[in-house]
């Protein structure tokens, strides 16, 4: 059993009186300790996907399970609770709380877990390490650079020890130095701790890094070297 | 929760002026309500007490202000043989204002040796001996010395009255603190030859069997066909009835009371509403580590109520601290209410921060907790 298994996910809504149905009876495996890129024109749907594995959007129909568990059937509130102790998000922005230092940030996430703060300090030190950031825990977002901002993000999204970890444009926001040292960073996470990485983006550098590469085209997803494809309800694989 | 209480004060002092006006706002209108309460709280300690309604008050008929009234002495000696009394006090009244006044001094006139067994008071300084044996002495309630500056051996002077301060006192009847007693003999001198032999009011203690109702009708028909009328009320009705006027403007200044709190209600909600539509894309984040939005929404709570709080425990302190200190009465005709500090006015102004803290949030509260995660990190 795949660590992540989406069957038949549709995701609709509506623009006016149009429709659009970005998602479309999508179907996707992916396995512990895979390291998996998704890429797409803007608007096709790749974010929306990311969003809905996890698990801050609903799709319109089909089913998400992951180390399974049904999300789609979760209340608001489970789902928050499952997103704590399964997702680590990684964002485009950073999205780091202005007012907590960078300690602080890392912390958030462990305070929603059942654990003492002799061990939340410990994970939040293993973080910092795994960045490289030891010397910045104190500083406040806007005492950091752009890319310490996002290691900061990154440091994050892995402290909780998430099932799997999910990047939407992780680079965007980056030059291409700061890009390289975060790509490197991304990699360890997958091939020294054995994380499990989903990463949205339109930067093919970025998308070749990763074994896995898939592509949302017309609501469809498409596997470099194999086409995955829905036909009455079953997997069917076809060589590209 | 407690683990968020870093997240929650650094949020607040973000804004730091925001916050600090809002709480600065909730100070002055839980002063002003602390203010108006004590002055609500004097009234009713003055009117329901107990121990008034077992006191009549005989004064002349068709007569308000104490300058007016003049009931032959020796009416004490006849109401005193009646039944159902147990004790009368000849009281001569002056006042230096007559009209209602944050400021009025009031004399009371009683002889030396009924002061003490008719009033519950205690000397902070000076002695009853002093009063006992000096004609112009005068003991000064506590209020009034506070007020005016008074100390013990000094000389004080209002209109025609001159008196020696020998005591400050406390009474267990916050309004007393504002009075100032002397002998009788010595105020109706002061007031001209044509007051000997008169006084203001008789002060009559009714028995624990009789009906007070009962002894003040027999009073005024004892008098009916005498020299004066009189009309005799129980304590409290009379001091109500002397305080009417100010009754009316106190029981409007209630409503200045629930003004002040819409006000804190107006001001924290405005306060909370804009700091979660600063941060809508803050409290997606916060969902997407894992948040509930029940604590989303409980966080946005918490900051309202400390908001709310710490500008009411601000404003109840400072009211209660300048009532203790300030010795602040309003009188009129010779009766006066003290305005007093109290734990209940702390404990309602406290509960009352905290209500509107809770009702500020809700709303606010609300909006974060349902925040629609994709639509919010979308934003700029």
């Amino acid at each position: 059993m795949a660590l992540v298994e989406i069957r038949r996910l549709t995701k609709q809504f509506r623009k006016g009186d149009e429709v659009i149905t970005p998602l479309q009876e999508v179907n996707l495996d992916i396995e512990r300790g895979d390291f998996v890129s998704l890429m797409g024109a803007s608007g096709s749907g790749k974010s929306t996907l990311l969003n809905a594995i996890a698990g801050i959007d609903r799709p319109t129909s089909g089913e998400i399970v992951i180390n399974g568990s049904d999300i789609t059937k979760l209340s608001r509130g489970a789902l928050a609770d499952w997103r704590a102790a399964n997702i680590g998000y990684i964002f485009q922005m950073h999205n780091l709380i202005p007012v907590l230092s960078a300690y602080e940030n890392i912390e958030l996430p462990l305070l929603l877990l059942p654990m003492s703060a002799a061990e939340r300090q410990k994970r939040v030190e293993i973080a910092l390490d795994a960045v490289n950031l030891r010397d910045r825990a104190n500083h406040y977002p806007r005492q950091l650079s752009g890319g310490q901002e996002q290691r900061v993000g990154i440091a994050r999204a892995i402290v909780a020890n998430p099932t799997i970890i999910v990047g939407d444009e992780p680079t965007g926001d980056l030059d291409s130095e700061t890009t390289e040292q975060i790509l490197d960073l991304v990699q360890r996470l997958n091939s020294e701790l054995g994380m499990t990485l989903l990463l949205v983006t339109h930067d093919p550098r970025v998308a070749a890094l990763a074994p896995r590469q898939l592509r949302l085209e017309k609501g469809k997803l498409i596997e470099k070297g194999r086409e995955v494809a829905l036909v009455g309800g079953d997997f069917q694989e076809r060589s590209a | 929760m407690f683990k968020f209480a870093p997240y929650v004060f650094k949020s607040l002092w973000r804004h730091r002026s925001r916050t600090l006006l809002t709480v600065s706002g909730s100070a002055v209108a839980l002063f002003v309500f602390c203010f108006v309460g004590s002055v609500q709280r004097g009234l009713s300690r003055l009117t329901e007490d107990q121990q008034a309604l077992r006191t009549l008050i005989v004064f002349q008929e068709n007569r308000f202000c104490p300058a007016s009234s003049k009931l032959p002495e020796d009416y004490a000696r006849t109401v005193a043989k009646l039944p159902g009394v147990k004790e009368v006090v000849p009281i001569k009244v002056f006042t230096n204002n007559c009209r209602a006044s944050l400021d009025v001094v009031v004399f009371n006139g009683m002889p030396p040796d009924q002061l003490q067994a008719a009033r519950d008071l205690t000397l902070l300084s000076g002695s009853w001996g002093e009063f006992d044996s000096k004609t112009d002495a005068a003991v000064v309630g506590q209020a009034v010395a506070q007020r005016r500056g008074l100390k013990v051996g000094q000389r004080f002077t209002i209109g025609e009255v001159t008196v020696s301060v020998v005591g400050i006192f406390r009474s267990s009847v916050p309004a007393e603190d504002n009075y100032i007693y002397t002998h009788l003999d010595f105020l109706q001198r002061a007031r001209g030859q044509s007051s000997v032999g008169t006084v203001t009011q008789l002060e009559v203690q009714v028995s624990e069997s009789a009906d007070p109702d009962q002894v003040a009708a027999a009073i005024d028909a004892q008098f009916r066909n005498g020299p004066v009328g009189t009309s005799t009320r129980s304590k409290g009705v009379f001091q109500r009835d002397t305080l009417s006027d100010l009754a009316e403007l106190i029981g409007f200044a209630h409503w200045l009371g629930y003004a002040c709190v819409g006000l804190v209600l107006a001001l924290v909600a405005t306060t909370t509403v804009m700091a979660v539509q600063d941060r809508i894309k803050e409290h997606a984040v916060l969902q997407t580590l894992g948040l509930r939005p029940g604590r989303i929404f409980r966080l946005v709570l918490a900051e309202s109520i400390l908001q709310s709080i710490a500008g009411g425990l601000l404003g109840i302190g400072a009211g209660l601290a300048l009532l203790a200190w300030g010795g602040f009465a309003v009188g009129a005709e010779g009766v006066t209410i003290a305005f007093n500090p109290s734990l209940d006015l702390a404990i309602s102004g406290a509960v009352i921060s905290l209500v509107v803290g809770v009702l500020a949030g809700l709303a606010p509260g609300w909006q974060a907790a349902r925040t629609q995660i994709v639509t919010a990190l979308r934003q700029a």
